[in-house]
């Protein structure tokens, strides 16, 4: 006779609940299973048949898992929100800045990329720390696991993961353009392409490397989750 | 297509319904609700504890561990006063949509 109680334990493995009530509602599920396994045998199922009917009631564990954690915390949603996205994506936000300003501080000269004029570099100029853009898919992934832990949604997680560029999005796409216009000297020897550079080396190659890292995570999680659907353990 | 609004307040509904005639666990509650539809509504594990935890949350039902005969433990749940005093004005609602509903077909099939 199947485990029940360590089939729904392994599924809801992301339920974020104190582990009394966490374990009520592993034996509450379990006994469901359970049950619905019996009756689908006392029909004539086999017990593998049996026992793949009674799993096919729940598609998604992991927004079932969201869902229970939702309905049982007495905490109102707003705990919840801290928890699975403003959590971690201060966290990430933290770490990759520090890391950022010790790699300035301590680390290696930072790769300049630019067009040369004989000895000179001249603009569009994009200082890269590479040592940075390797550390991020790390952090990534951490803030990834931390909010998917807490039972946040894909969309909770993803934002998280990419919040720490948020600062240098919102300076490139509001604050430079802002600044160009009532700034008349910026203004006036605006380059485009110095603004496309930016981006690219401050926006979108590092929210590139903290989905990496975070999309790796997502993806394990999810492969955990639908392998332990597919074996039944 | 039926909107979740409206199909949360049927499963209320018919939670709050079926726990009036006395207190059941979670699989039972499930089973008599699909009797008693004759199949019209059904709740599979995913979409009946989110909401039986919701309700108890809300204070309209309250679930207690008993052992039955069997020696199985079950957390049964049972109604509350406040889930009686909400009963009313949901039957009430949906009866009123009901009958729109079928004023509503009548007048297009006239």
């Amino acid at each position: 006779m199947r485990d029940w109680e360590a089939v729904v334990e392994q599924h809801l493995s992301g339920l974020a609940l104190e582990p009394a009530e966490r374990s009520e509602v592993i034996t509450e599920l379990a006994q469901h299973l359970a049950e619905t396994c019996e009756q689908c045998r006392k029909q004539g199922m086999t017990e593998e048949e049996a026992a793949r009917r009674a799993l096919s009631q729940v598609e998604d564990w992991h927004k079932l898992s969201r869902l229970i954690q939702i309905a049982r915390k007495k905490e109102n949603s707003m705990t919840n929100r801290v928890k699975q996205f403003w959590l971690p994506s201060l966290l990430t936000l933290f770490l990759s800045m520090g890391l950022l300003m010790l790699i300035q501080l301590f680390g290696p000269s930072p790769l300049k990329v630019a067009m040369k004029n004989g000895w000179s570099l001249i603009a569009p100029t994009a200082v890269i720390y590479l040592p940075w853009l390797f550390s991020l898919p790390v952090i990534g992934a951490m803030g990834a696991y931390l909010s998917n832990r807490a039972g946040g949604s894909k969309r909770a997680m993803l934002s998280s993961i990419i919040f720490p560029v948020v600062p240098y999005a919102v300076f490139f796409f509001l604050a430079l353009p802002a600044i160009a216009i009532f700034n008349e000297r910026l203004g006036h020897n605006f380059m485009f392409i110095a603004l496309f550079v930016g981006l690219l080396a401050w926006v979108v190659a590092p929210a590139a490397a903290l989905l990496t890292g975070g999309v790796l995570v997502q993806h394990f999680v999810s492969r955990r989750l639908e392998l332990g659907r597919i074996t039944g353990n | 297509m039926i909107g979740a609004g409206i199909k949360r307040g049927t499963a209320e509904l018919a939670v709050l319904s079926v726990l009036q005639d006395g207190p059941l666990h979670g699989y039972e509650l499930a089973r008599r609700i699909e009797q008693q539809t004759k199949g019209a509504l059904r709740f599979t594990l995913a979409a009946l504890y989110p909401m039986l935890y919701r309700m108890e949350q809300r204070g309209w039902i309250r679930g207690s561990w008993e052992t039955g005969g069997n020696g199985r433990r079950r957390r049964c749940y049972r109604l509350t006063t406040a889930g009686r005093t909400k009963l009313s004005p949901l039957r009430k609602e949906w009866s009123e949509l009901y009958s729109a509903l079928q004023r509503l077909a009548k007048v297009s099939h006239a």
